[in-house]
């Protein structure tokens, strides 16, 4: 299995701008339920050389301020994979999108249409983007983390 | 180093990538199918917007393999003794997220407790196996296979099973036979050609291409799946018996009460044939009876219908002792013929548990 790391700049480059302050990285586990000799279920990590679908897979993004400066108004998205269905998103204070991302919004706000045609409220199934906002500034040098859970279609 | 972060909710911002509706697989997202995950950041620096970044990963979801195998129905199929092209019919499925061949064999179950109850007794003969033509039921529109070609991700067929009968099978007599379906290589969908190769499983290590495993429901790893069905034999077990009785003599008393079987008294026969209970209907029944050289037969007097009295001699169910008492052709009807010194008359359908008659006459010579 292989990664592809992409950093991509999406945005026309402003004035002031010294390059990426900003190191992301984005990984995918494979969660393997192993239950031991005594009955209980430990959950392992693993990356996803064997993946087929209904497997559980932890998403981890992981960014670290590269730069001289602190980074403020940080915003990660993450649209879902097509073949990926949103379970929980791992570290609160995630706003999601059920409309491609034109809307964010706690998942309890949101609405889509059922089969039906009527509106229902939204599940995690219907989930195409997750968003974190980070309130504080990122320090020079700090990093962090940011985890969600999704199932192969 | 680490750092705690702190968030609050947004409800504004811009959307980065536009989601595709995704296919839905009934099976699962296709093997070889590449899954990238894409998160995109933006940020400030000293309050001036930086360029955003965004970070992809990408894996292969691998292949698991899974057949299903299900009778439909939920009921035995019902035969008779002698009946060819039995049919049974099966539901295979392709469970597997991606194309495969399916092979299929049946077999003969030998002994024990049936799929529909019962213990198999025999053997059915002649088993085939037959590809829907897609409208459900068996007809001549449907295809002798051996293998079911490219089936794709969550595809089902229906597959029927065709067996010849034995005759002189009893009532509740069950043949039980099994449909195996076996995973092969397919061809990404470009059907022809002969059954797939074996599949085996990915061993010694995860590849970075698709790996193959073996996902079975039933639990058994190999790609392999099977169901049972059975044959129930409704029989028809008919017994006959005749009895005779002396109507009325040319006797030169006249006024006689008694009767003698002496020349020129007329006799009736009766024939009563019993379908015993339990079993099929009996259609389709004629009986042909030579009268004694030594009588005349009795121009049109055979008389189809009527009901008979039947002594079973305290053993009900075993005929080898029953004694016709009466017969009584009120209700009958005429018809038969008379030919050669042969009395002959169809009867038709004789329900299970019943009796039906044909009386006729003859005179003593």
């Amino acid at each position: 299995m292989k990664y592809f790391i992409a950093f991509l700049a999406l945005l026309a480059p402003a004035s002031a701008v010294l390059g990426n302050q900003v190191a992301l990285d984005s990984e995918v586990f494979v969660e393997r339920s192993v239950e031991q000799d005594d009955g209980a279920v430990t959950v392992t990590l693993e990356e996803p050389t064997r993946v087929v679908p209904g497997d559980n897979l932890t998403f981890v993004l992981t960014y670290e301020n590269t730069g001289a400066e602190a980074a403020d108004n940080f915003v990660v998205t993450n649209p879902m994979p097509e073949a990926v269905l949103f379970v929980e998103a791992v570290d609160g204070g995630a706003v999601y999108s059920v409309d491609g991302g034109t809307v964010f919004g706690a998942l309890n706000d949101l609405r889509v249409a059922g089969e039906d045609g009527a509106e229902r409220p939204a599940q995690a199934v219907d989930v195409t983007h997750i968003r974190w906002t980070l309130t504080e500034p990122i320090p020079a040098g700090a990093s962090g983390q940011l985890k969600f859970r999704g199932v192969v279609r | 180093m680490k750092r705690m972060t702190k968030y609050f909710v947004s409800v504004s911002g811009v959307a980065f990538v536009a989601l595709a509706a995704g296919p839905a697989f009934a099976a699962g997202t296709n093997a070889g199918s590449n899954i990238t995950n894409t998160v995109n950041v933006g940020y400030q620096v000293g309050g001036v917007a930086q360029s955003g970044i965004a970070a992809a990963n990408t894996f292969t979801v691998d292949r698991a393999v899974n057949v299903i195998v299900a009778e439909m129905g939920n009921a035995t199929s019902t035969v008779s003794p002698g009946q060819d092209d039995a049919v049974t019919t099966f539901d295979v499925t392709n469970e597997t997220n991606g194309y495969v061949d399916i092979a299929l064999a049946v077999s003969q179950i030998v002994g024990g407790t049936a799929a529909h109850g019962g213990t198999d007794s025999f053997d059915a003969s002649n088993l085939r196996i037959y590809e829907d033509d897609g409208d459900g039921s068996f007809d001549a529109g449907d295809t002798l296979v051996t293998f079911l070609d490219e089936m794709g991700n969550g595809e089902t067929r229906r597959i029927f099973i065709l067996a010849d009968v034995p005759l002189g099978l009893a009532t509740g007599s069950v043949a039980d036979v099994r449909l195996t379906g076996t995973a092969r290589e397919g061809n990404a969908g470009t059907t022809g050609g002969a059954v797939g190769a074996a599949i085996s499983a990915t061993t010694g290590g995860n590849t970075s291409g698709v790996d193959t495993v073996f996902a079975d429901t039933d639990g058994v790893f190999d790609g392999i799946a099977f169901d049972n069905d059975d044959y129930t034999v409704q029989a028809a077990a008919l017994s006959a018996l005749k009895g005779s009785t002396i109507l009325g003599a040319n006797y030169p008393i006249s006024g006689a009460t008694e009767f003698y079987n002496i020349p020129g008294a007329t006799v009736e026969y009766c024939i009563a044939v019993t379908n015993a209970s339990g079993g099929a209907n009996a259609t389709s029944v004629a009986i042909s009876d030579s009268i004694p050289g030594t009588t005349t037969f009795v121009a049109s007097s055979i008389v189809i219908g009527g009901s008979a009295a039947i002594d079973d001699n305290g053993t009900p169910g075993n005929t080898a002792d029953d004694v016709l008492t009466s017969c009584d052709n009120s209700s009958g009807a005429s018809g038969g013929s008379f030919a050669s010194g042969t009395v002959s008359a169809t009867i038709g359908t004789v329900a299970a548990g019943t009796t039906e008659i044909v009386t006729f006459r003859a005179t003593i010579n």
